[in-house]
């Protein structure tokens, strides 16, 4: 028993001892594009789940903070800053957003907030693409001047990747995850046992913006163009908003490892697929959502939960 | 600024309201009686337009006559999604983020199932009349226009009449008040849950096929709608019918006039209703209807 609950202990720093070695183990230029794009999936998945699983509320804004940390870094390093000084500024201005969208919207419970991001995703698309200084609808290409190294953007990923992941943990063991998910559970009683839902549910939406924010400015960096349209690619479009939210919900919302696992699997599946049959992967995603909530509401980690209900694979289920 | 200038964006406006009111119904109706916030509503609309296109194209009917054939096909339809999907959902006196999910991902297949039948390009159907308009004096109108709102204002005037008096309509209103109570005097939650689903989901595919009449159309058509009838049901206190009607001209004034305000270009016109939308659902929860209740039970 003690040994395989070392062994779980130890997974996820075995995972990422691979995935830090792996470059020089000699993986092809395509598998690191395809980790680095898979790595910047999770990290805005994770951040959702934040918000999403463990405090309850829907969002289908994160698309905002996802652009914004795109445009950030890419006016930054435009204006011949460091790209490592560009990411802190990305996540900045994720924070800064998600109390613009925040304070009013979380005045607002359940289903009428994810409506309100819904209404604000539409309008700050609209507005970003009518701007002079993001480029417009044309969209604003980035120059940076070094040269350009697959590796160092990879591991830039895996290390916010990482960041997100023990933040992730870090929030669900302490105080301020209890009081996130008595918030879930019900508002109202979190709030008489002394919880502030309003900041809580501010706090913890502007650290899932922060990292989105970050996840945004990677993308940028290795994309060297930011779109603001509203078709899929788009960093402010809908479809963006709906892929951050569809991770975690493939994965399972509210446990630490499912949205990990969702994004991986939406990685993977959005770089091979899309190329090859677009179109298709947002109808099997829009199956599979159905299948998830009429079926499974708890996602793939809650069907792994079942398949090992009799062994003590405990590290997979949620701390309600 | 002449009488003109004052006279043709009202009337624009009023016309608009007539389809922006029949396409919230359908989804007021839904709320009200299931609390189901229907995402799928779009994809329904854009179904609708489809609809239209398709008659239009191989048989040369008319959208109107479209909008009419298209209430029963998408009732049967609104049952079977119904039958198929939503009944399964846990019920609930609240919106439920389950829900909202589902419906969600059924407007992400019909979307996508919409795209590979009919590629992601703009359609439109021109009608023989779709740009001529009548002159009374000074003012010109539209007849697409006109003939959507008279079309529009129909749907809801019948649909208001059958709430009012068939049983169904009273069942539906009863649910609607209080669906427990509804239950104990002898009203079939479930028959009237399934029934009001194809309801709201006919009169969806009937909006759409009026819009289909006024704009272009593509796979991804319903989301503004989808968006502007969100604004609208909240505006109008979300289980009222006078209320969607009253929000419906709010919402297309506002849309009417904020492209003249000086300073502002009319592509920043769309943030403007979606802003409306928040500014709404913080202000008033309970929506205009709401406010002038308030006001009116207290002075």
């Amino acid at each position: 028993m003690s040994l395989l609950s070392t062994i779980k202990k130890l997974l996820p720093f075995f995972v990422l001892l691979v995935f830090l070695l792996l470059p020089s183990a000699g993986a092809s230029t395509d598998v690191i594009r395809l980790l680095f794009a898979t790595f910047v999936w999770t990290i805005t998945s994770v951040a959702w789940n934040l918000v999403g699983g463990f405090t309850g509320q829907t969002s289908f804004g994160f698309a905002v903070f996802y652009g914004l940390g795109a445009y950030t870094a890419g006016l930054m390093i435009n204006a011949g800053h460091n790209p490592y000084f560009a990411f802190p500024a990305a996540a900045a201005v994720g924070l800064l957003a998600s109390f613009l969208v925040g304070l009013p919207a979380f005045r607002l419970r359940g289903p009428y907030f994810a409506i309100a991001t819904i209404g604000l995703t539409e309008a700050v698309r609209v507005i970003m693409s009518n701007l002079k200084i993001t480029g417009g609808a044309s969209g604003l290409s980035i120059v940076e001047h070094r040269a350009f190294q697959q590796t160092e953007h990879y591991y830039s990923a895996l290390l916010a990747l990482a960041m997100a992941v023990g933040i992730s943990v870090l929030i669900a063991d302490s105080r301020f995850g209890l009081a996130l998910r008595a918030i879930r559970q019900d508002e109202d009683a979190a709030a008489d046992i002394g919880v502030n839902p309003y900041r809580s549910k501010l706090w913890i939406h502007g650290i899932a913006a922060a990292l989105t924010g970050i996840a945004g400015a990677l993308h940028a960096r290795y994309a060297v163009f930011v779109d603001p349209s509203g078709g899929p690619g788009g960093v402010f479009a809908f479809q963006t908003g709906i892929s951050i939210l569809l991770m975690p919900v493939i994965g399972g919302i509210g446990t630490i490892w499912g949205p990990v696992l969702g994004g991986a699997i939406f990685g993977i599946v959005e770089e091979e697929l899309v190329v090859r049959f677009p179109n298709v992967h947002l109808l099997l995603y829009g199956i599979l959502l159905i299948l998830i909530i009429l079926l499974e509401p708890d996602g793939l980690v809650g069907l792994l939960r079942k398949i090992f209900r009799r062994s003590s694979w405990k590290f997979l289920q949620s701390k309600d | 600024m002449t009488l003109q200038d004052l006279l043709d964006p009202l009337i624009a406006a009023l016309l608009l309201a007539g389809v922006y009111a029949a396409m919230s119904a359908g989804m007021t109706i839904v709320y009200g009686v299931m609390k189901i916030v229907n995402l799928a509503h779009a994809g329904v609309m854009m179904l609708g337009a489809y609809f239209a296109y398709e008659l239009f194209e191989r048989f040369h009917l008319d959208p109107l006559i479209s909008a009419v054939l298209a209430l029963p096909v998408f009732f049967a339809f609104g049952m079977a999604v119904h039958w198929l999907l939503v009944r399964w959902l846990p019920r609930s006196d609240q919106p439920t983020l389950a829900s909202l999910l589902l419906m969600f991902g059924f407007w992400l297949v019909l979307q996508n199932v919409a795209s590979l039948i009919w590629k992601n390009e703009d359609r439109s159907i021109n009608t023989s009349y779709t740009l001529e308009s009548w002159r009374f004096g000074d003012i010109a109108i539209s007849k697409v226009r006109l003939a959507v709102f008279i079309a529009a204002v129909l749907s809801i005037v019948i649909l208001q009449i059958g709430l009012r008096r068939s049983w169904f309509g009273k069942s539906i209103r009863a649910v609607i008040q209080n669906p427990y109570a509804a239950q104990i005097v002898g009203v079939d939650y479930d028959r009237t849950a399934r029934l009001t689903f194809g309801l709201g989901t006919a009169f969806s595919g009937f909006a759409g096929v009026l819009l289909s009449m006024l704009y272009s159309f593509s796979p991804d058509f319903g989301r503004p709608f989808l968006l502007r009838s969100f604004v609208i049901i909240v505006l109008g206190g979300l289980e009222s019918f006078s209320g969607v009607a009253l929000g419906a001209v709010v919402l297309a004034m506002v849309e009417t006039w904020s492209i003249q305000i000086p300073g502002v270009e009319a592509s920043y016109q769309p943030a403007i209703s979606y802003g409306l939308l928040v500014v709404v659902l913080l202000v008033l929860p309970k929506g205009i209807a709401g406010l002038l209740e308030r006001r009116w039970r207290t002075g």
